[in-house]
């Protein structure tokens, strides 16, 4: 490592980093206009350098986001070369293969000019309300029905609006205020990531971040190699199975290899890739592949492009995780986060210790719902809730927590008082939680009934209707999804549907997969699982083989 | 203590309950004189000690209880019972579908990274959680009835689970809380001994999640509260004390004692609010437009904006952190509490090298047990206090008036043995390291802080208090690049004094979205008539005149839509004039200073009506002559000291005692009075004002880092 930097004044810069992509998040959560960014958190700001590598993350953003920007402004620059990037530019686009994965998602970045040089890039990813197209839905046979597609534009060309692009967007998608406002809430946070920067430059007398950059980099390379190398070498593998689409079940075969501080994930043997939008590009594949490998392994450092230098990632060409150009993608989710599964399901044969189970919160269960209100308003609301976390060796697994993902649940009051849906019911679910040594944390019960004069159209993304979230040495799967009307019609678990005024909708949310043998758990424990009305009685007797003395 | 008493009040009390002290301010309005006075909090009742102190401090001054006419009183025992988990056993009455709404949250992790992150428990456990029938609209309409048989169905279930104390909290009841009260006067009817907070009578505001939180948490602390305040006025009484007993308030104002039993949520902040509020007097004092006030003691610093002498509002604030300091660890609650930020950066923060081999300082601290090194009672982790002292800005012999002789060598040692070696450093770089790192913590937080205002650090004035703020204020303000710098005389009692300088206040609100365009004066009548009274009638109870009561009302507005609303005031005649157009002049304004553009096409709508209803603040003029004062030779000789960009210097001491108004010198500096050290570096002047405040202008705002 260099001497340039002492691990005081490496502490010092580091921290104000992180600081300066923390005040670009907040002022990109201030001014977003959509329920998406606002209430649900689904969105991240990263500032890199000049040569595109991560420096700092905003501390609680999208763990996929975070992972794919660097790249995606790499490809920036191979569509606008590096001369033609202004200081005032901003340039968006939301292809899947350069961006995020899938159209609903703006990938933004802007250069940062210091002493007339181009020092660094700031860079965001926000879920926009909407793109045009099918909307957000999982049943598209082609990109072009997924939505509109935005190749690299400047959005902004020297401070000025490319009203082109403005127009384009505005009479294409179906909630134009919302999504302009969200894409001007990342100009903000570009704006004041770059105004950061400059400022920190001019602070610390540096003319740019090269050696800064390499610096961190190595210092996030060596914690992760260290904590890779604290492991013996040895290959595992493991296999995830899913709904996939239809009669086309999909799965995930995934080994996992350490030879000294390297660790290679191979998905070679996954399901190919199927011609509906569960799709994931390989950048997603990566993102989602190392995120949960950081959690496990390094997960007090602060993360940059050097955490992932000794983690490499391979998916087959063709395959579900990675697929060839033009293929649907737009619920790129639905495979992507269940490589956490998959990956622990390996890392638990050597680590146990340091994973968790399969979550009933991954894949995110989501419901698109869009129609007008009785006031004849245009309303497009996801009901945002989530599943129960895995359990692990510690501890029992959180009910209705987000992860991998970390989309926040919005107010309910919120939700009822800008849509014709009203919430009958929202509670953990009874027994969704996978028994074991340490149960999965709870799913959740959530009924609405449509309070509309005309039909709502209801988008569904989702995944566990027949593989539930499994768990690990011998603790028990968590629940299955549930997605049904009042007379127990099943609706379709990743396409469109139309509910008409009046109808009520059940929403199951699975429980966690449970850790450990049922037999090893604590008996106090199951007795205030049964006392807090987590577990029945009955399912205390089935799974645990306690008695009923009540 | 109404306000029109208040010009008339000649002896009043502060006392301000804290985790290790009991801090004690006496005000003589008629001789002009202040006398401090400390006590040793006693746990298990802290009004042992509130009266002990009392009767030594009123003895100290030369005058008799009965002369006292108000005590004013904070207390740190909201916000302990919630951190603790000590408080009471609390039901929950809940709409029906909707229990777990404390459990469930806001299902994020508040760490990304870390799987096995701790979670805070709910207020109140599953079992305790019993729903009823009953359901509004988002719009306040009655969908189904209250099932009154349920309520007192759950209510006697839950007394028989022995529940100490009820909440009720029903979906939508911001937009109608109709049957919330009406469940409320059951319970109380069924049972009157149990206390029952309706979560519309603590935070009126839209969100089930915080409300509910805000709910419990009020029904968590409340008997304990109310056993407590009567034993303290029962003892006040048997005192001899005949005058007016009052509380501080997180809001920055004070209220009759009825608040603290029926809401005591209400004081969860009364001491920051309180060292706020001094901060806000000094700046005052100084006619300062745009100042900081950096207070930092043992454990945290705190900073709050003071814009033309009054500090800001906020309405959330998130209780109990379970990771301390992180948010989103916590309770998010809906309270009125002056806007500031607490972060664990104080003397007692430990440093240490993390994974990477950087040095981290804080949040952990080594607080008063065991300490820092230096104090040689068992502490083994270097802190910045140990630094402090390496760096020579403190005195081995001169620490708390010399009541404490600290241990250089030992410091010595162990920088060397946990950070130098380790990080490849000399033993007094470490030093100047821990010093720059919680430095920089404290600038990076205020920065954030303030840029989230949409403002610039660089025209701020930094006022600095407790007994480790003087000490860090000069390399603060360099590193914010802030040029002007204010360290008041005894800074230590500054909290117990901001008691002492609060007026009556209340806030209230109404959670409403209204379009812009359709707001008109009835329209606001309607919201603000009830408000308005309620306001008159508390303060009037405390003791207020009518005519005295001055009325700030407020609305949150944003583009229809947008997630992020902003406070803007409304004009003096709102319910008269038609306010539209000015009040969507003042909106976009704001809006522009925080995001850079407005936005012309998109329907504006105010989602809640503010507001606050306060007294004058009383005036004190504050004559530390009244103390003992010094006054021999101001200069204490000289000694080395250590600076960023200088490294060490020859610095002239000053006994702080012996310095009167009018008095200036040049930096390098160190002024040392009993609870606190100020040091400033060699591009800095100080001048002496006429009320014995150090006014400290830097001349080189260059951050002081590395």
């Amino acid at each position: 490592m260099s001497d340039v930097f002492d691990p005081i004044s490496l502490e010092i810069y580091w921290s104000r980093l992180i600081s300066i992509a923390d005040e670009s998040a907040a002022a990109l959560l201030r001014t977003a206009f959509s329920t998406v960014v606002r209430e649900s958190n689904d969105f991240t700001t990263v500032l890199m350098d000049a040569d595109c590598n991560c420096l700092s993350e905003n501390t609680a953003g999208i763990p996929s986001f975070v992972g794919m920007l660097p790249s995606a402004v790499r490809s920036f620059l191979q569509h606008i070369p590096r001369e033609e990037w202004r200081p005032g530019d901003c340039i968006i686009t939301n292809d899947p293969e350069i961006g995020s994965g899938h159209l609903p998602d703006i990938t933004m970045a802007a250069p940062i000019f210091y002493k007339d040089r181009l020092v660094g890039f700031s860079g965001s990813i926000a879920h926009l309300p909407d793109i045009g197209g099918a909307g957000w839905a999982g049943d598209c046979r082609e990109l072009v029905e997924e939505g509109l597609r935005l190749m690299p534009v400047k959005f902004i060309s020297e401070g000025r609006e490319n009203t082109y692009v403005t127009q384009l967007l505005r009479h294409n998608v179906r909630a134009p205020d919302q999504v302009i406002g969200d894409i001007y809430a990342q100009v903000s946070a570009q704006r004041v990531c770059a105004a950061g920067v400059r400022q920190f430059l001019e602070d610390t007398g540096m003319d740019d971040l090269v050696l800064l950059s390499a610096e961190l980099r190595a210092r996030a390379e060596a914690a992760m190699r260290k904590a890779i190398v604290a492991l013996p070498d040895g290959s595992w593998t493991s296999s995830v199975r899913a709904d996939g689409f239809d009669a086309d079940e999909t799965f995930i075969n995934c080994r996992l290899t350490i030879r000294g501080s390297d660790l290679e994930i191979d998905f070679e043997g996954t399901s190919p890739q199927i011609n509906r939008g569960i799709n994931s590009v390989l950048k997603y594949t990566t993102a989602y592949a190392t995120y949960p490998i950081k959690c496990a392994l390094d997960p007090e450092s602060p993360r940059n492009e050097g955490s992932f230098q000794p983690v490499s990632v391979k998916a087959p060409v063709g395959s579900i995780l990675n697929p060839i150009f033009p293929a649907p993608v737009a619920a790129r989710q639905l495979t992507g986060h269940l490589l956490t599964g998959a990956i622990y399901g390996c890392l638990a044969q050597v680590v146990p210790e340091l994973v968790v189970a399969e979550s009933g919160s991954a894949p995110t269960l989501r419901t698109v719902f869009g129609g007008r209100t009785r006031d004849g308003q245009a309303f497009n609301q996801v009901l945002f809730a989530s599943g129960g976390l895995g359990a692990s060796s510690r501890m029992d697994g959180y009910g209705c927590t987000a992860f991998p993902s970390n989309t926040g649940a919005g107010s309910i009051e919120v939700l009822e008082s800008v849509s014709p849906l009203l919430v009958r019911h929202k509670e953990l679910a009874q027994d969704s939680g996978g028994a074991g040594r340490f149960r999965g944390g709870l799913g959740q019960d959530v009924v609405l009934d449509i309070q509309s004069d005309s039909p709502v159209n209801i988008s569904l993304l989702s995944d566990r209707h027949k593989y539930p979230p499994q768990g690990l040495l011998g603790g028990r799967p968590g629940s299955k999804s549930i997605v049904a009307l009042s007379d127990g019609t099943r609706l379709h678990p990743k396409s469109r549907s139309v509910l008409q005024p009046g109808e009520t909708l059940h929403i199951h949310f699975p429980g966690g997969g449970g850790f450990g043998p049922p037999a090893d758990r604590d008996p106090a424990a199951i007795k205030r699982d049964i006392e807090f009305g987590y577990v029945s009685q009955d399912a205390a007797e089935k799974l645990y083989g306690v008695r009923n003395d009540r | 203590m109404g306000c029109e008493m208040t010009a008339n009040l000649r002896v009043r009390i502060g006392v301000d309950v804290g985790g290790t002290f009991t801090d004690l301010v006496l005000v003589d309005d008629r001789r002009g004189v202040i006398y401090t006075g400390k006590q040793l909090t006693t746990h298990q009742d802290p009004s042992q000690a509130i009266c002990e102190g009392i009767a030594r401090i009123v003895r100290e001054s030369g005058l008799t209880i009965d002369q006292v006419d108000g005590i004013v009183h904070g207390t740190t025992l909201v916000t302990n019972t919630l951190i603790e988990r000590n408080g009471s056993r609390v039901g929950l009455v809940t709409t029906k579908g909707f229990r777990d709404v404390l459990e469930v949250g806001h299902e994020m992790r508040y760490d990304l990274y870390d799987l096995f992150m701790e979670k805070p428990e709910p207020l109140v456990p599953r079992p305790l959680r019993l729903t009823v029938t009953e359901r509004m609209s988002a719009k306040g309409e009655v969908l189904e009835p209250l099932d009154e048989e349920e309520v007192l169905a759950a209510a006697r279930q839950l007394v028989e689970a022995g529940v100490d104390a009820i909440a009720v909290s029903f979906l939508n009841a911001f937009a109608n809380p109709s049957h919330e009260t009406r469940a409320a006067e059951l319970i109380a009817g069924a049972y009157p001994d149990i206390p029952v907070t309706t979560s519309v009578g603590v935070a009126p505001e839209i969100r089930e999640y915080e409300r509910t939180c805000t709910a419990a948490a009020n029904a968590y602390v409340l008997p304990q509260m109310r056993r407590y305040i009567k034993v303290l006025r029962q003892k006040l009484q048997d005192l001899g004390f005949r005058g007016t007993l009052s509380v501080m308030l997180s809001n920055g104002g004070t209220a009759a004692l009825g608040v603290a039993e029926d809401a005591p949520i209400q004081m969860i902040e009364s001491g920051p609010a309180a060292g706020a509020i001094s901060g806000a007097h000094y700046a005052g004092l100084s006619d300062t437009d745009h100042a900081v006030a950096f207070d930092m003691g043992g454990t945290t610093a705190k900073m709050c904006l003071i814009e033309k002498g009054q500090p800001e509002h906020s309405q959330t604030f998130e209780a109990g952190r379970v990771r301390r300091f992180r948010q989103g660890s916590g309770i998010p609650l809906k309270v009125p509490v002056i806007d500031l930020i607490e972060i664990g950066a104080g003397g007692g923060s430990i440093a240490r090298l993390d994974r990477m081999g950087l040095l981290k300082v804080g949040p952990d601290s080594a607080s008063s047990e065991p300490g820092p090194v230096c104090y040689r009672k068992g502490g083994e982790n270097p802190t910045v206090t140990d630094a402090d002292l390496m760096l020579g800005y403190l005195s081995p012999e001169y620490f708390l008036g010399g009541e404490l002789e600290l241990d250089t060598g030992a410091v010595e040692a162990a920088l060397k043995r946990k950070l130098a070696d380790d990080a490849g450093l000399e033993t007094i770089e470490s030093a100047a390291g821990i010093h720059a790192v919680v430095n920089n913590n404290m600038a990076a937080a205020t920065r954030r802080y303030i840029a989230e205002k949409g403002r610039d650090p660089r025209k701020y004035t930094l006022i600095a208090t407790g007994g480790a703020g003087p000490v860090h204020a000069y390399g603060l303000a360099k590193e914010l690049k802030i040029s002007r710098l204010i360290i008041p005389f005894g800074a230590g009692v500054s909290s117990a004094l901001g008691f002492l300088l609060a007026a009556p206040a209340v806030n209230d609100v109404r959670s409403q979205i209204v379009l812009l365009d359709q707001a008109t004066p009835e329209v606001a009548a309607g919201l603000y008539g009830q408000m308005r009274e309620n306001a008159v009638a508390q303060l009037t109870a405390a003791g207020a005149n009518r005519h005295e009561v001055t009325m700030k009302s407020s609305v949150d507005i944003r583009y229809r839509g947008q997630g992020f609303d902003i406070e803007v005031e409304l004009p003096g005649d709102f319910l008269e004039a038609d306010f539209r157009a000015g009040l969507k002049a003042r909106f976009e304004e704001k809006y522009e200073l925080l995001f850079g553009r407005h936005i012309t096409d998109v329907p504006i709508e105010i989602v809640s009506w503010r507001l606050t209803a306060s007294c004058p603040r009383p005036e004190i003029k504050l004559q530390f002559e009244g103390r003992q004062i010094d006054r021999r030779e101001a200069r204490k000789g000289t000694r080395r000291v250590h600076f960023g960009q200088s490294g060490f210097v020859e610095a002239q001491v000053y006994n702080r005692y012996g310095l009167t108004a009018g008095t200036t010198f040049k930096g390098p500096a160190v002024i040392e009075e009993r609870e606190s050290t100020a040091v400033v570096g060699p591009d800095a002047t100080v001048s002496v004002d006429q009320h014995l405040n150090l006014i400290v202008d830097i001349q080189d705002t260059r951050g002081d880092l590395v």
